[in-house]
Parts: C-alpha cells; sequence; structure tokens
C-alpha cells in the first residue's frame, strides 16, 4: 500500500486516518490542514451533481440533496477526469437510498435531469430537410421499412410518476400543489438547438420513438405503439419530432447502421 | 396484406401519416396542440463542472459524512416535496425519512 | 535518471514557445454565465482562458459559444485533469481528448499543474500535492515528456497552491519547478497567487519564492483571490478559492515580477461566486495598466 494509496482513500473516507508522512512549518498538526483537500474534493463533487440535478435538489432541499450527494460521490467517485456528464449512476443511487423512499418519484425525476444533461453535451447533427421526408411519399410501399435515424440529443423516459408536470412546476410552469406525483408521465428529452426541451408526450408516442430510437422501422415502430391500446396519434407524433429537428437521416432499408 | 385483419399498419395509413405529419411540421402550434400537453424549454444551467475552486474552508463537508443507521443529528427535510400532493402519506404530502449524520 | 529531451529553454523571447503565443497581455477565465455578453459587447481583453475538461464534450452549446468567441480572441487551453503528479501512466484516452480539443482550437498556450488528481482510476477533483523527491521528478518529466510528444508542443506547468508538505522531499519547490524546466523545456506559468498562498501557508516570504523559480521559463501568468482560515496552530492557513478578487499583496508581488521579466500574458481568474462580466474586466484593466507601464 503506497503513501498515495492512502492519501486518496483518506479523501473520500474520513474514517481513515490522515494520512503519514504530512507536515506543517510551524509544527502544527497536518490533519487539520489535510481537511482542505478532503472538503476541496467533496464540494467540488457534490457541486458537480448540485448543477445537473437541481430539481431534485429543490425536491429535498440543499441540505439533504448535499448529503445525498455526498454518500454518493464517496460510494460512486468519477471515474473520468471529465465531469460534465458525472452523476450517470445518481438516479440509482438515489432509488436505492433508504431516507428517500419517502419520495418514490425522486429517481424519476433525477433521471429526467440526468438525460437533460447528457442532451444538452450530445453530439450536433443536421436534420433531414421535410422535403427529403415527402419526396419517400412517392415511394408508399416502402414506407413501412423506412428507418428514422435520430438525433443523439433525444431520450425517452417512460415514468410512473409525473416527472415531466414536477420537472416543470419547478420552473414556474403549473402549481407544484396542483401536481399528482402518482399520475404515470412521458418525457421526450432533446436539444434542437442549443437549449434542451422537455416534452411531455402520451405513452404511445414515447413507444413509437423509443422503437424508431432501437432502429426499428416506421411500420413496426407504429405497430408497437398501437399496440398499447391506448390511442396512438401517429401524425402528431411524427409531426413534433419534425418540428423539433428530431429526425436526421432516412434509411429507405430500414437498416439503421 | 388487410388493416382490418392484422395487426400492421398499412403502407397507405403511414402514407397518410406522413404527409399530415409534415403539414402539422410547417405549422409548429398545431402539432404542439394535437400533442395536447405540456412542453416548456430552459437552458441548461452551463456551469463548467471542472473548476479550480475550492471548498472555503477547512471543515465541514470533506469530514461530516452521511450515517443514515448512526443517530449523531438529524437532517429535516426543508424542499419542495413537502408541497406535493401525496395521498398515501399520513400528512397527505410527500415526506422523507430522517436520516443521520455524523462528525467526525 | 532520463536525459532531457528537450533542451532548457533559453530566456523569454528567444525560444520559440510553440505553435503559437499569448499576446503579453491581461486575459479572463471564460465563463459559460459570460457567452452572450462577450459576443454582445465585445471587450478589449487580450485573451480568454477555458478549463480544457469542461469541453470535452461531443456537442452543445459550449461548443457553439467556444467557436465563435475564438474567431474574435486569442485562447488559452487550461488542463485541470492529466494528473501530471500521478503516481501511474497518464491515462492515454484523456490525453488522446485533449489533443482533438487542441487540433480543433488551436490554442495559442497549453499548460496543466504540477499536482495530481486521479489515482487507482477515481478522478478526485482537486488539484492534489505530491513529496519533491527523486522519484517525483522522473515522474513529472517522464509525463510531461509524453504530453510534450503527444501534443506536438510545449507546454506551460503551474506552481500549486498547496496546504501540506512532505516529509519525503529533498527540493524545495521552487527547486524542483527549476529541474522540471531543465529536463523537460516546458515552460513555467507563475501563479502569483498559489506562490503567496503556499508561502503564507508554509511560512516562507513569497518574493524569495518567486526570485528562487526559473523566471525565464515563464510563459504566462495567473492572478487570483483567496480565502482565510487557520491550521491548528492557529497560524494563517489560505485556501485558493478563485471566489474574491486579488489581494493587495498578490498585486504587489505582480508588479515586482514584471518589473523582473517584463510584460506576460496575465490571467485573472475566477471560478467560484462569479460576478457580471464588467467587474472582472475591470480587474484585468488593473493588471492591464501595470502590464502598460512597462511598455517603453
Amino acid at each position: 500500500m503506497s503513501a498515495r494509496d492512502d492519501f486518496a482513500r483518506a479523501l473520500l473516507d474520513p474514517d481513515q486516518p490522515c494520512p503519514a508522512g504530512l507536515v506543517a512549518w510551524n509544527g502544527s498538526d497536518p490533519a487539520r490542514r489535510f481537511q482542505v483537500y478532503r472538503n476541496n474534493v467533496l464540494v467540488a463533487l457534490v457541486d458537480a451533481l448540485a448543477d445537473g440535478f437541481m430539481v431534485t435538489r429543490e425536491l429535498v432541499g440543499d441540505a439533504f440533496f448535499r448529503a445525498m450527494a455526498a454518500a454518493h460521490a464517496r460510494a460512486h467517485p468519477p471515474r473520468s477526469p471529465v465531469l460534465a456528464c458525472y452523476g450517470a449512476d445518481f438516479p440509482g443511487f438515489i432509488a436505492r437510498f433508504p431516507p428517500a423512499a419517502g419520495l418514490p418519484y425522486l429517481a424519476d425525476v433525477a433521471r429526467l435531469e440526468y438525460l437533460r444533461v447528457v442532451a444538452c453535451h450530445a453530439a450536433d447533427v443536421a436534420p433531414v430537410s421535410q422535403a427529403a421526408l415527402a419526396a419517400r411519399l412517392a415511394d408508399e410501399a416502402g414506407l413501412p421499412a423506412l428507418g428514422l435515424g435520430l438525433q443523439p440529443s433525444l431520450a425517452v423516459l417512460s415514468s410512473r410518476f409525473a416527472v415531466v408536470s414536477l420537472w416543470a412546476a419547478h420552473h414556474g410552469v403549473g402549481d407544484l400543489a396542483a401536481v399528482l406525483p402518482e399520475a404515470a408521465e412521458t418525457a421526450l428529452v432533446l436539444r434542437p438547438g442549443l437549449e434542451v426541451e422537455v416534452i411531455g408526450i402520451p405513452p404511445a408516442s414515447g413507444v413509437f420513438i423509443a422503437a424508431l430510437q432501437s432502429g426499428r422501422p416506421l411500420g413496426q415502430a407504429a405497430d408497437e405503439a398501437m399496440a398499447l391500446g391506448v390511442g396512438f396519434d401517429l401524425a402528431a407524433t411524427l409531426g413534433l419530432l419534425l418540428q423539433k429537428s428530431a429526425v436526421t437521416a432516412l434509411h429507405p432499408s430500414g437498416s439503421i447502421s | 396484406m388487410s388493416a382490418i385483419t392484422t395487426k400492421s399498419i398499412s403502407a397507405a395509413s403511414l402514407a397518410l401519416a406522413v404527409g399530415a405529419a409534415l403539414s402539422l411540421a410547417a405549422a409548429p402550434a398545431a402539432a404542439q396542440d394535437r400533442m395536447a400537453d405540456k412542453e416548456k424549454c430552459f437552458g441548461v444551467a452551463l456551469k463548467g463542472k471542472n473548476d479550480c475552486k475550492a471548498g472555503a474552508g477547512t471543515t465541514c463537508a470533506g469530514t461530516s459524512k452521511v450515517d443514515y443507521q448512526g443517530n449523531a443529528w438529524s437532517l429535516v427535510p426543508k424542499g419542495s416535496c413537502e408541497k406535493t400532493a401525496s395521498p398515501s402519506s399520513p400528512t397527505g404530502h410527500g415526506q422523507l425519512a430522517e436520516f443521520k449524520e455524523k462528525k467526525v | 535518471m532520463p536525459k532531457p529531451v528537450h533542451p532548457a529553454s533559453p530566456a523569454r523571447g528567444a525560444a520559440a514557445p510553440g505553435p503559437a503565443c499569448l499576446p503579453p497581455r491581461c486575459g479572463l477565465g471564460l465563463k459559460p454565465e459570460h457567452f452572450r455578453a462577450i459576443l454582445e459587447t465585445q471587450p478589449e481583453i487580450g485573451f480568454f482562458e477555458i478549463h480544457a475538461e469542461n469541453y470535452m464534450v461531443e456537442g452543445g452549446p459550449l461548443h457553439h459559444y467556444l467557436t465563435q468567441i475564438r474567431s474574435h480572441y486569442p485562447l488559452s487551453l487550461h488542463g485541470v485533469g492529466l494528473s501530471i503528479g500521478g503516481d501511474g501512466e497518464l491515462d492515454a484516452v484523456h490525453l488522446d481528448r485533449l489533443a482533438a480539443l487542441i487540433e480543433r482550437y488551436a490554442p495559442d498556450s497549453f499548460s496543466e499543474h504540477l499536482a495530481w488528481s486521479s489515482h487507482g482510476g477515481v478522478f478526485l477533483d482537486d488539484l492534489l500535492p505530491l513529496p519533491y523527491d527523486r522519484y517525483s521528478l522522473i515522474r513529472v518529466c517522464a509525463h510531461i515528456d509524453q504530453v510534450q510528444t503527444r501534443l506536438g508542443r510545449r507546454m506551460l506547468l503551474e506552481n500549486p497552491a498547496t496546504y501540506v508538505e512532505f516529509a519525503a522531499s529533498t527540493f524545495s519547490e521552487a527547486e524542483f519547478l527549476g529541474e522540471v524546466v531543465v529536463r523537460t523545456g516546458c515552460g513555467l506559468l507563475l501563479d502569483v497567487s498559489n506562490a503567496y498562498v503556499s508561502c503564507v501557508n508554509h511560512g516562507r516570504d513569497p518574493w524569495a519564492f518567486i526570485e528562487a523559480l526559473p523566471l525565464a521559463a515563464v510563459g504566462q501568468v495567473h492572478l487570483a483571490g483567496f480565502a482565510c482560515d487557520t491550521d491548528a496552530a492557529g497560524d494563517s492557513l489560505l485556501i485558493d478559492t478563485h471566489g474574491a478578487p486579488v489581494s493587495q499583496a498578490v498585486w504587489a508581488l505582480y508588479r515586482r515580477l514584471l518589473g523582473r521579466v517584463g510584460p506576460m500574458p496575465t490571467l485573472i481568474e475566477r471560478d467560484n461566486d462569479i460576478p457580471p462580466l464588467p467587474v472582472l474586466l475591470a480587474e484585468a484593466r488593473c493588471a492591464q495598466g501595470m502590464l502598460q507601464e512597462l511598455a517603453p
């Protein structure tokens, strides 16, 4: 076990002693000075989470959030020096965090927020023109096998909870007190330009978009959405995707590489 | 293949839907209305997460450890969850279990 | 002992410092909070500096704004995650990401820290101290050689702000940095605030420390604010927060340094409690004024 191992371990675990071999010019206890590093590391990681999970933080309050984020940072410190997308496993941690068990929707709100972070930094891909899609209408028989490539920023979150309403209420849209957290909602997250959007969509639309994203062709994706049996507005869903510049490629064979 | 006897959508139905979608996309407000749901966009807070910042002191966060089986001190939630409806909760509102922190 | 792969850097101005070099003016750290204000007002400023890791993402608004701002200003790329002082191998994947970012934005300067931040596959998100001994020297020099070879350019190495020292150290920090500069040919990013913070924290005279550094290799200067705390004996312990204006003591050291090394690209750093752009521009004008006092 090297001195560096001890130093690194003690940073994240306050039960570990201050590493050996540290000195101070005035002979004072170096443990107090070492705490600066402990504090820096933890504050930086908690801040990184706080920036990405703002609604989660508002829901539980700052003190609870920071304690929960610190527990997560210690259990799952980042493996990469790029922190932009740190927190991928934070929603799962929240779901298993006993003190938050009274808020069963909290983990899904965090999932939604993480999808927004990822969408913000996703690759920029130009959308296909509407004219290109219109041209596919000339080959009507080929439409069921047509594959649609979607923006890298796009994600669908199908939740048992009212994640979109909860999220929106924290951004001044709707009254939080009127939201019923236990109403299932489906969120579409995407970044048509520079701004990430969260759009509440019907569950069948979510199934359809997720099927397209998995590479299934138009006909099959529509079939899966209709099979839900809750009503599916294909035109409106496709219209939304087009309007949000979400369709980036057309694959006549249906195969998406 | 007939749309009446199978579960597969017909090419003709798809063509109609794609045509309608193109019209809707050309008229943004209409597409949104038909989705009949809320939509809102906000900028993600663009903060650099890799910065050279530091916590302001030697104490606090670095040495306090969450110990939700322990009993050093309780943390009372003060978040907006207290405003959300929760029919299954005795108070009618969301609740967090108390959890404890201890100072080392 | 590895042989130096590059000769020691000759005096400032005589060496080719890399593909480009920053102007000897004052610059600011580029913060997303200021993207729009910068593009709308196009302030008079020598350069902008970014933390490399913040831009190691595929797309989106960060690259959108940086691309525009880069087209108007010189750019300094400042790494915070390479872990030059790390115990193990450098992260080759991270070095590739860095090379790609340099390829994309062609910065006028690249700098990193005499510190470590990754260990055992975990990123600890702080600039951590290392003992100044032979073992560290060999490792740091090997890492800098690897970086300079991979990037095909000279890098600057920044002196750290530290809160502890190691019983195992056999060099002073200034001696250690001097050895690294001689052995690798890298330049020095002299963070005057770090020098001041470390010297106060370790009971030394800041100007004597600065004079002992390889000043001929200085390629850039950093200035920032700090917070005050105390150690277990009640003595001052300064914390490098980057969350406050530059202190009078640091301004005085900076002015004295300029008298010694001449005009230098100078960065005002603020990463915490970021004020509106005009506040930082006013601080930058302070430094710019001192730089201009030196102009013939």
